[in-house]
């Protein structure tokens, strides 16, 4: 890829709303308060899960109270984080585009939407199931049903924040938010936007939380560090404005980092009946191949701002993964042990985290090694759970 | 240089038929996929019409293990990758590896899993739901059985873009090859016919009650369908390394956004007309050039007016032949727009051009030059694929028969869409 200018951040997370918020979270080593009321669903008849939720989200704050019926927590969590993005990246300012700066057309028909996600829908069709298994499905609700579609969303937030160039769903589990970065690349490279807002969104809720449960899904201390905190489903959105250097410099937008490399790979299980899959090979392969998309060495790498969620067999494949291509050098940080495995926005999550460490250098959750000093470099990797795997490589700004 | 991207085989699990030869011959004829919906009872909703495919036996294109991971969705979707590498004359080992990639569209994907998971949660509580299939659910999954089927080890990503997600697949997937991130990507895109969705639409009063009929004055609304459309792309460089026949050179793609209403599309049609006006103007081609369009046509009152609003000011007085296959088909949602991909093939292929069934009279909010009941032939070097998806998301990609298109570009050739 050519390098990207990441010239905004907006991320809605359980370690706080808002670029300095999270950074500072990041920075002081927070954890996501668990164990307190968990306010996305009911959960008065399960015992005490601990899930890390964003705390206290009320949208009508970042919105206004207008229109929030119609959205679910998905569409609220992206609409903030796309609303906050836009204004962090100075195309917006008080909720009105920036007078253009580049060519003559309006901003809206030059910015759009590249957002993963995997589970967006899950818990519109269960509420809508619910109605047609205990009442009947003629009394479903209309205007809940376009929420069953996954994209709906990305489809509120292009309404919401009237972003026109385009609006790109992606789906590949953990990996999505990385490969939205991939995505969006194209997509500048072919100048069908100037800026595009790259991320992720998941959202928690009872049937996802549930899902997780039924499988087993086991979060502990984070494999590489056995004193870690212990991981656990989580829920946020995170996106990132990227655009050609050029176009930042033309805008005048200050360069927080730029993303240089990209790698993904799949590996199958072994055996032919099973599914679920921790695949090290597909993570070496994507991060050797980020490196040579980046054209940087393997000693370059300063940092690995990884996906490792307390999932024991998919950390430590992670682990392997990236002491297969980097060896036992560079620190290794796991801030999803605060944010919590969100899934579909994991990916965004860590290029939001990413960009702390970059900026700031020494920052928390530091799984293997410590973060001292600046960090010029760093390689973000998500794990999916079928044998799927992909890596990012960031850099900071220069000067 | 950019690589040209080639569609070398074409794989259609479907009501007109399974496999290449019987999805043309109905699209030749004109046959009617429609029917009355087995999987479900549909009588108390009040509409019982969809286009179910009914002859798709998973036994017969899987193995055992893989009947046993795959939910239906998945296995149709399977059995068409299947026939798309037969009929492109590939086999396994000629694609697996890092080179390869799988890109495929959906909007529901295994809805039939998490309908089933649902009414055991709903009615039996959390403990009562298997395990396994929780497993089994999930979009990304539509890829990443294929791409362990045919040993992909490249990217493996599922686009959930609504009615525009087969053509998003395509669009993204010839990027891939462009960008040399791939030589070979199999694409295209899956949908079902489900209970829940199937009321949704009953319930936005969106569904006819047993006819589709694009375009026409009387048209009463859309119908579901499902299946798989499934295509193998490959760069020019790869398949002339093997001396293989393309079937279709794959221009560029025009994408846009509303940004205006979840379902219903802009009155004044911005960005359709920009994503429309993009693909042709990113191929290096001029509306002139264009011989036929394979509508989104779904059969909607808005749809297909603002459909032949677009058409008409992107071709002013030039009456392009326009189809809709969802005549026949039915709404495949996600797999709509890479069905009619494999339509365009078709039209590419034999210079026919499918027709509308059904279609009675004309609509002069519609007033397009229709081919009307009849397949015609007529002259095919460029066809384009339109889908306007809820959400306001807009795709038109561009087929052309191998030799016409000019060079392809990767940066910005003028146009922006």
């Amino acid at each position: 890829m050519n390098p990207r200018a990441v010239t905004g951040v907006g991320v809605v997370s359980a370690l706080g709303v808002g670029r300095e918020a999270f950074f500072a979270a990041l920075h002081a080593g927070l954890r996501a308060t668990q164990n307190a009321r968990v306010e996305s669903f009911d959960a008065s008849k399960y015992d005490s899960p601990r899930l890390a939720e964003v705390r206290d989200f009320d949208a009508a704050q970042y919105l206004g109270a207008r229109g929030m019926r119609t959205l679910d927590r998905l569409s609220k969590l992206l609409v903030v984080a796309a609303r906050q993005c836009l204004h962090d990246a100075g195309l917006k300012t008080a909720g009105a585009w920036a007078p253009p700066a580049v060519g003559d057309s309006a901003w809206a028909a030059r910015v759009g939407l590249v957002v993963s996600n995997a589970y967006g829908s899950l818990e519109a069709i269960t509420e809508l199931d619910r109605v047609a298994l205990l009442e009947d499905r003629r009394y479903i609700n209309p205007s809940r049903f376009p929420l069953t579609v996954s994209n709906t969303a990305a489809g509120y937030a292009s309404i919401w924040e009237d972003l026109r160039a385009l609006n790109v769903s992606v789906s590949d589990g953990n990996c999505g938010g990385l490969d939205a970065v991939a995505c969006a690349d194209m997509l500048l490279g072919s100048a069908r936007a100037d800026v595009l807002l790259v991320g992720g969104a998941e959202a928690m809720s009872e049937p996802l939380f549930v899902a997780f449960r039924r499988l087993g899904a086991d979060f502990g201390p984070c494999e590489a560090d056995a004193s870690s905190a212990s991981g656990c489903l989580g829920e946020g959105a995170a996106l990132v404005a990227i655009e050609t250097p050029e176009v930042a410099r033309a805008r005048g937008a200050p360069v927080l980092a730029e993303i240089l490399g990209y790698g993904t790979s799949f590996a199958p299980p072994p055996h032919s009946g099973s599914l679920l899959h921790a695949a090290p090979e597909a993570l070496a392969q994507a991060i050797g191949d980020a490196l040579l998309d980046a054209d940087l060495p393997a000693s370059k790498v300063d940092l690995v701002v990884s996906g490792m969620s307390g999932m024991r067999a998919f950390d430590r494949a992670e682990l392997a993964g990236i002491e297969a291509v980097l060896g036992p050098r560079p620190p290794i940080v796991a801030p999803k042990l605060a944010l919590g495995e969100t899934l579909g926005a994991g990916g965004a999550m860590g290029i939001a985290a990413a960009l702390a460490y970059l900026r700031d250098g020494a920052c928390s959750y530091a799984v293997r090694g410590a973060v001292r000093g600046p960090v010029r470099t760093a390689v973000v990797t998500a794990m999916g759970y079928y044998g799927n795997a992909s890596a990012l490589v960031m850099r900071a700004a220069s000067g | 240089m950019v690589e040209r991207v080639f569609v070398t085989g074409v794989g259609v699990v479907s009501s007109l038929g399974l496999g290449k030869a019987a999805f043309f011959r109905s699209l030749e004829a004109g046959t009617s996929g429609i029917s009355s919906v087995s999987a479900f009872d549909a009588v108390p909703l009040g509409r019982v019409r969809a286009g179910e495919v009914k002859g798709f036996n998973a036994g017969d294109h899987l193995t055992r293990a893989e009947q046993r991971r795959l939910g239906r969705c998945s296995a149709m979707a399977l059995a068409a990758a299947r026939m798309a590498l037969t009929d492109a004359g590939l086999e396994v080992p000629d694609v697996a590896g890092p080179r390869t990639a799988v890109v495929l569209g959906t909007t529901m994907g295994e809805a039939c899993i998490l309908a089933d998971l649902d009414r055991e949660w709903i009615l039996g509580g959390a403990e009562g739901i298997g395990r396994a299939p929780v497993s089994r659910y999930g979009s990304t999954l539509l890829s990443i059985h294929i791409a362990r089927a045919v040993g992909a080890r490249g990217m493996v990503l599922t686009l959930p873009a609504a009615c525009a997600a087969g053509n998003y697949a395509l669009s993204f997937s010839a990027d891939l090859i462009r960008t040399e991130r791939a030589d070979v990507v199999i694409t295209g895109a899956a949908e079902l016919l489900q209970e829940l969705q199937f009321s949704g639409f009953v319930r936005l009063a969106a569904m006819a009650p047993d006819k589709c009929q694009p375009f026409d004055l009387n048209r009463q609304g859309l119908l579901l369908g499902e299946g798989a459309g499934l295509l193998v792309l490959e760069s020019g460089a790869h398949a002339r390394a093997r001396d293989a026949q393309p079937l279709a050179e794959i221009g560029s793609y025009g994408i846009s956004c509303d940004a205006y209403h979840i379902t219903r599309p802009h009155p004044d049609a911005a960005g359709s007309i920009a994503a429309m006006r993009g693909a042709i103007a990113r191929s290096g081609l001029r509306a002139e050039d264009v011989d036929f369009i394979n509508a989104h046509g779904t059969g909607t009152k808005h749809n297909d007016a603002a459909e032949s609003k677009v058409v008409r000011e992107v071709f002013g007085d030039r009456r392009v032949p326009i189809s809709s296959m969802k005549s026949m088909l039915g709404h495949c949602m996600g797999a709509a727009s890479a069905l009619e991909a494999i339509g365009c093939v078709f039209t590419v292929q034999t210079g026919i051009y499918p027709p509308t069934i059904g279609y009675e009279t004309l609509d002069p909010e519609c007033d397009l030059n229709v081919v009307a009941n009849v397949a015609h032939r007529g002259k095919s070097d460029v066809v384009i694929n339109n889908s306007l998806a809820f959400g306001g998301y807009n795709a038109v990609t561009v087929f052309a028969k191998p030799g016409v298109l000019p060079p392809p570009a990767m940066g910005n050739p003028g146009a922006r869409a």
